[in-house]
């Protein structure tokens, strides 16, 4: 085992290398940050070229990505535009924890741009994770257990209403009915945007308040999409002849479908939960653009819009990171379920 | 069994650990003291906040690190400029005990030094006086070459500041250099905080006062920038000037749900408010306000003077008048923007001492625009709809960037453009790359796009313009030429070169009017609507007044009622 994840993880080295330098071209050809640095006008030209030579990206693509991997402090940079390197180079590289500083957020180091935000997508990501995985299990399980029943149709029907639809209508809808109509009725409403009403301040209650409508508005299109899945391994693994065997010694229905059936109808689920789990930590773009909650989704797009390719990078990196660690993660949990596999 | 459910309870621990950090957040103490104990205080409902709504949130807090509207509004509240401008958008001094003028002895004869005198009473907020000595060090690190500021204009344009005494700042100019008034000393930076850092570190790039300035020398002093989430600021109780009357300016940044945060009472002012959210804001009790700002859409065209470039149409004035004829500009106004816009006749309608004798729009008229088609030679001579002339179609490609209101304006504009015989193909790209300069292979900068749309302005609210110097014009030996028109016209390069210098204001506005009157007669630019800020003000807040350069002017008269 300690064999395996050593080689699994030697294997994600190089693997890391080629991605960075894959999301480094597609970055680099993602607009110009100098272009209007976020102003109505056009960076004016003395401007635009102090700016990228200042900045770097003046110079070759290759060069650039080697400054961002391994740093520029072995060598000189231009910062007066006399065309002489004066000044020594302050950037230490990616593979000396250095991802280097904003582009927009000018002098902010993008770890610390990445790490304001994490705790934030967590608390959404996570808590959906956990209402559609529980969700998905009651859900998917009661309708294999009653095929083709009444309560069966209703909750395919609405499943395929609840997949069907796109977040953001989902996102808007219940803030509109929830916050806005409400409001109008003299109904308690829900607030719309944001962590915490700032007549309240930051408390662990108002987070959580403000925390529902964007759980709801998430879990719904993947509680409907989970659910489906596991009613069909459910009923898989149900008709197979060691459920009936076990039914037929007599065995307790409950350990019959919590044991012996769902254990084994895990084994895809789990698949599909591993190479969710890394993109937690991406965010929920969508979600959280709608109800201003900041998260790493709108962190990357706010950035990419504005072509900040240190931050970006950055992001990219930790998900690419993140799934090479969950799959061997979810390898392990493989072996858990079913003990016929090996890692020898 | 156990196994499983210890999963489940490690990601209840996790999410509530993540809800618990996040929330300990807004209680981190601060660098400075004195905010401190703002900062950490939980605000209770007595308080008078005013909730202001970002759709975008802003890069850095650092004047001179910045183009951002949303950067440069913030200022005037935890900063001052030397002159602030009111709600007709003319000056009054902020700083200074008065504006220079050459009637005062603030502006030599010869237009090139400029001499401040700064009231005595002004302090930053942990009471250090602010003195000429943060002038000059605002100039030098703007045009220091170790700073990445964002423009060193206009202080590239200075040769010296200095310091007679500490409440004199005297401005020398390399040559007369007329827009001052609209462009230097938009936010003081604190020497006694940033002098330090830069004499250590050899630049303030990554100075924590950029995007934690807690000291300033505004009504209010930042308590706490969350980023994606808010800026928490609150009053100064060492302002130097009139108290605010509401305790803190609380701005959230809501890229696309300001719309119903407005409605469901969750913030008193929106920004940027588009236009097809007017009438649903409206119908909720929110006050919509239009502050000009010298803005405006419109379209600019590919005019070759060395002939090589786009389609050889647009080289003739009479067929840009007749795209300027056949364009219901009135329609798109009207049934795009709810009327709240009109349509501008000049490049500088925001300005009417420029604009004077101000100009009268042309009509709408394709009749009129048929017959200066056929004119100029351009007949559909083989009934396919699309004129010609000496075996060129009259095809020209129309490109802006991504933006519904855009793009349904491109959808009219062809469909006009269409009745009298132009065909138009569109094109609509990101932002970035429509953008892009010259040496970035832009297409607009590059000579692709035949008509242009975005919008612009002078440097309001001065009338300066320099896009259609003849040096501006792109090439491989200036890349980053603005000129991306490609027209060189002499007569408007001399006036366009004249008025820059020109810090008399009557002779500069009797330049200006002649730049008007050509824009006008040789149809340069298109206008199609004005493009001014639009609020949404909600029912607590009262005394707000915006201005179009310094929006937040009178945020110490802002008010909550019932808070």
């Amino acid at each position: 085992m300690t064999r395996y994840l050593i080689r699994r993880l030697l294997q994600g080295i190089p693997l890391l290398l080629i991605i960075s330098f894959i999301l480094f071209l597609l970055m680099m050809n993602m607009g110009d940050p100098v272009a209007t640095m976020g102003g109505r006008r056009v960076t004016r030209s003395v401007d635009y070229e102090r700016l990228k030579r200042q900045l770097g990206l003046d110079k070759p693509l290759i060069v650039q990505y080697v400054y961002w991997l391994i740093g520029n402090d072995w060598t000189k940079v231009d910062m007066n535009g006399d065309g002489i390197a004066e000044v020594p180079g302050t950037r230490k590289g990616v593979l000396r924890g250095d991802f280097g500083t904003s582009l927009v957020n000018r002098g902010v180091p993008v770890m610390q741009v990445i790490g304001e935000r994490v705790p934030n997508t967590l608390i959404l990501m996570l808590s959906g994770e956990v209402i559609v995985i529980l969700g998905a299990l009651v859900i998917g399980v009661f309708s294999a257990l009653r095929q083709y029943s009444l309560l069966d149709h209703v909750v395919t029907a609405l499943s395929f209403i609840g997949y069907s639809m796109p977040i953001f209508f989902v996102a808007l809808l219940l803030m509109f009915i929830f916050a806005v109509l409400f409001k109008r009725w003299g109904l308690p409403y829900m607030p719309t945007v944001g962590m915490f009403d700032p007549q309240v301040g930051k408390t662990f209650g108002q987070v959580l308040y403000h925390t529902v409508l964007p759980v709801i508005s998430m879990s719904i299109v993947s509680l409907a999409s989970y659910s489906r899945y596991i009613r069909s391994t459910m009923l898989d693994v149900l008709n197979q002849d060691y459920i009936r065997t076990a039914r037929s010694k007599g065995l307790p229905r409950r350990s019959v479908i919590f044991i012996h059936a769902l254990k084994n109808a895990s084994l895809p689920i789990a698949t599909i939960v591993g190479l969710d789990l890394p993109f937690l930590l991406g965010g929920a773009v969508v979600t959280e653009r709608i109800f201003a909650w900041p998260g790493m989704g709108r962190l990357f797009l706010d950035h990419v819009s504005r072509a900040d390719t240190p931050v970006v990078m950055g992001i990219l990196m930790i998900v690419a990171v993140a799934v090479i660690v969950f799959q061997i993660l979810t390898d392990i949990v493989y072996a858990w379920l079913d003990p016929r596999i090996r890692f020898d | 069994m156990k196994n499983k459910s210890l999963m489940y309870v490690i990601f209840v621990i996790l999410a509530t650990t993540s809800i618990v950090l996040s929330s300990c957040g807004g209680v981190q103490p601060s660098a400075t003291p004195t905010v401190q104990a703002v900062a950490t205080q939980t605000p209770t409902p007595a308080k008078k906040v005013v909730t202001i709504i970002f759709p975008q949130e802003f890069d850095t807090l650092g004047p001179l690190y910045t183009d951002m509207w949303f950067s440069w509004t913030t200022w005037q509240l935890y900063l001052a400029w030397a002159w602030e401008f009111d709600e007709n958008n003319e000056p009054f001094p902020k700083l200074v005990t008065e504006i220079p003028s050459i009637a005062n002895g603030g502006i030599s004869s010869d237009g090139t030094i400029i001499t401040m005198h700064l009231r005595k009473d002004i302090k930053w907020s942990d009471n250090i006086p602010i003195t000429a000595d943060d002038f000059i060090f605002t100039w030098a690190m703007a045009v220091s070459p170790k700073n990445t500021v964002s423009s060193a204009y206009p202080y590239d344009h200075i040769s010296s500041v200095t310091a007679p005494d500490p409440q004199t700042v005297v401005i020398t100019f390399k040559e007369p250099f007329a827009p001052w008034l609209a462009t230097i000393w938009h936010g003081i930076l604190p020497k006694h905080i940033l002098g330090p850092i830069y004499d250590s570190a050899g630049t303030i790039d990554n100075a924590d006062w950029l995007k934690n300035p807690t000291v300033g020398c505004g009504p209010f002093v930042l308590a706490k920038w969350e980023s994606g989430s808010f800026a928490r600021f609150v009053r100064n109780d060492n302002y130097w000037g009139t108290p605010a009357k509401v305790d803190e300016i609380f701005i959230r940044f809501v890229p696309d749900a300001q719309k119903e945060a407005l409605q469901a009472g969750d913030a008193d002012l929106g920004t940027y408010i588009p236009y097809s959210d007017v009438p649903a804001l409206k119908a909720s009790g929110l006050n919509i306000v239009t502050e000009p700002n010298g803005y405006n859409e419109g379209l600019f065209f590919l005019d070759d003077s060395n002939g090589k470039l786009g389609n050889p149409a647009l080289r003739d004035v009479k067929v840009r008048k007749a795209i300027l004829l056949a364009i219901d500009r009135n329609a798109i106004n009207r049934d795009l923007h709810f009327g709240l816009t009109n349509v501008p006749a000049s490049f500088w309608d925001a300005l009417p001492y420029y604009n004077n004798p101000p100009l009268v729009n042309y009509p709408y008229d394709p009749e009129l625009a048929k017959g200066l088609l056929d004119q100029a030679g351009w007949i559909d001579s083989n009934g396919d709809g699309v004129r010609e002339k000496d075996g060129v179609n009259l095809e020209l490609s129309y490109g802006t960037s991504i933006s519904k209101d855009r793009q349904d304006t491109q959808a009219v504009i062809k469909q006009d453009l269409a009745a009298i015989g132009i065909k138009v193909n569109i094109q609509s790209l990101d932002a970035d790359i429509f953008l892009a300069t010259y040496g970035e292979g832009g297409p607009a900068a590059t000579g692709k796009i035949d008509i242009m749309e975005w919008s612009d302005g002078p440097v309001f609210p001065d009338a300066d313009i320099y896009y259609w110097l003849c040096s501006e014009i792109p090439s491989n030996e200036n890349p980053q030429g603005s000129n991306w028109f490609y027209t060189c016209d002499q007569q408007l390069n001399d006036l366009i070169a004249l008025q820059s210098t020109q810090v008399d204001a009557t002779a500069r506005q009797k330049t200006i009017s002649e730049i008007n009157q050509l824009f006008y007669d040789k149809v340069y630019w298109l206008g199609l609507w004005q493009d001014p800020d639009v609020y949404a003000v909600g029912p607590r807040l009262k005394g707000i007044k915006f201005s179009g350069v310094t929006p937040f002017f009178n945020v110490v008269d802002w008010d909550i009622v019932n808070p």
